[in-house]
């Protein structure tokens, strides 16, 4: 955001306090969609992933969080295509599985960053 | 302005908050669900919202369904609902536009851009007020002296509202959407126009009239191109702009035929009950690929210029039939 916000640095805090649930929440649908045998289930719970990376996508970029934004975002396409793919996705389930997997990495990333300035 | 944001997430919530306590001079009231809005628009009879703000991407009512629903309220009809979208969401743009959407904007989005399609709004609710002012005013004077009265309140260059037409959209709204069009979109997209002929002389009768006229005509393009994917606009002077993402390309002359045919088997009348003789001209069809996107409201302004031509040419024809001598055949 290159015109910055006064106020902005408690609604970051706020949002990092959210990523928390947020990711666990991700990575939980995630496992249960890869280990789902059934297509239903295994597209209900990646749907479930994916509209809560969107609201991730719709926001980080404007709270100085660029690349999660971009990472959540990518991921978000990848599901899409994966799922509205009527024969061949462009995207096989392994590969969302790994963009899920990089962008639970790069949250865990800022959630340790935020938790090492609050024990300093 | 007094706004209503709507959105699932209440981060984005407090960012407008944040952002309106700083920039000042708009109130905004917080909702985070389709039904919890149209809750707090119900309530808001005293002071009505100036602006919506809604997100696309919403549990049980999305922002298209509620724009849809907002659009039904009277009062509304004309407030400016701006998109907040992620740029995923472009499929659902096109409908949030076809359900009465005015701008929209992506998100993560920039402070300074919302302040300036704020700045935007504001512009247009003024001008509105005065319109819709005018407009009301002539309707009663109308009413009073039952109608014939000749208006000169609503311009006939003035893009007057239409409602309840299917794809039919705002003038402004068409703008915001042709501006934002995506190169992949403008490789499959066509503008054209249709002008009602002689629309000088329908502008003589009272403006209540000659809106509903407009808006009997746009009924009869939205029908006749129905089956086909487009948005239309009533762009003023009796001129409609459409614009078709589908890659469909019209044969225009066939398709005016279309339109004068079903205008034909409507009858349209003012309010004494006499008949209205309306025909509209059709301009050219005008593609919009490798167009910039500062070009492709030029492109719209032309297919607009072309179908004003058209009918101009249109009535020259008719009246230089008779100017013309008959010659004797040797």
């Amino acid at each position: 955001m290159s015109e910055e916000l006064p106020g902005l640095e408690r609604i970051r805090v706020k949002f990092l306090d959210m990523l928390e649930d947020r990711q666990a929440s991700i990575a939980q649908h995630a496992l249960r969609a890869w280990e789902s045998d059934d297509k239903a289930s295994r597209n209900n719970n990646l749907l479930s992933a994916q509209n809560i990376l969107h609201q991730i996508a719709g926001t980080a970029g404007s709270l100085g969080f660029g690349p999660l934004g971009e990472a959540a975002r990518a991921c978000e396409h990848q599901i899409i295509d994966h799922i509205e793919a009527a024969v061949a996705p462009r995207h096989s389930l392994v590969d969302v599985m790994l963009s899920m997997d990089h962008f639970v990495s790069i949250s865990r990333t800022l959630l340790n960053e935020k938790s090492r300035r609050r024990a300093s | 302005m007094k706004i209503l944001a709507v959105d699932d997430d209440p981060i984005i919530l407090e960012i407008l908050l944040q952002f309106a306590e700083v920039i000042g001079g708009h109130s905004i009231t917080t909702a985070l669900s389709g039904a919890e809005a149209l809750e707090l628009i119900e309530k808001s009879t005293g002071t009505p919202f100036d602006c919506f703000l809604f997100d696309i991407q919403m549990p049980l009512m999305d922002g298209i369904e509620l724009t849809r629903t907002v659009r039904r309220i009277k009062r509304h009809a004309d407030t400016p609902i701006l998109m907040l979208t992620a740029m995923s969401d472009k499929r659902y743009v096109d409908d949030a536009f076809s359900a009465g959407a005015t701008d929209y904007l992506t998100k993560p989005f920039e402070i300074s851009e919302l302040k300036a399609r704020l700045t935007l709004v504001e512009g247009l609710v003024h001008s509105r007020k005065a319109r819709t002012g005018k407009i009301f005013a002539t309707q009663s004077r109308a009413t009073a002296s039952q109608v014939g009265e000749v208006s000169g309140n609503v311009q006939l260059h003035e893009p007057v509202p239409i409602y309840d037409v299917d794809n039919v959209i705002d003038y402004i709204a068409m703008e915001n959407y042709v501006r934002q069009l995506s190169r992949s979109s403008m490789f499959g997209s066509t503008t054209f126009a249709f002008t009602i002929r002689n629309v000088e002389e329908h502008h003589t009768m009272s403006a209540f009239e000659f809106t509903s006229l407009i808006s009997d005509v746009a009924e009869i393009i939205s029908d006749t191109l129905a089956g086909h994917q487009f948005l239309m606009s009533y762009a003023g002077g009796g001129t409609f702009v459409c614009v078709t993402e589908s890659g469909w390309r019209p044969a225009m002359p066939a398709l005016m035929d279309a339109v004068n045919l079903a205008l034909s088997r409507t009858e349209l009348y003012n309010n004494s009950g006499e008949q209205l003789y309306v025909r509209v001209s059709a301009g050219e069809a005008i593609r919009l690929i490798w167009k910039s996107a500062d070009s492709v409201m030029d492109a719209v302004a032309a297919a607009y210029t072309s179908a004003e031509e058209a009918s101009a040419r249109h009535e020259r024809a008719k009246n230089d039939f008779w100017l013309v001598e008959p010659r004797a055949n040797f």
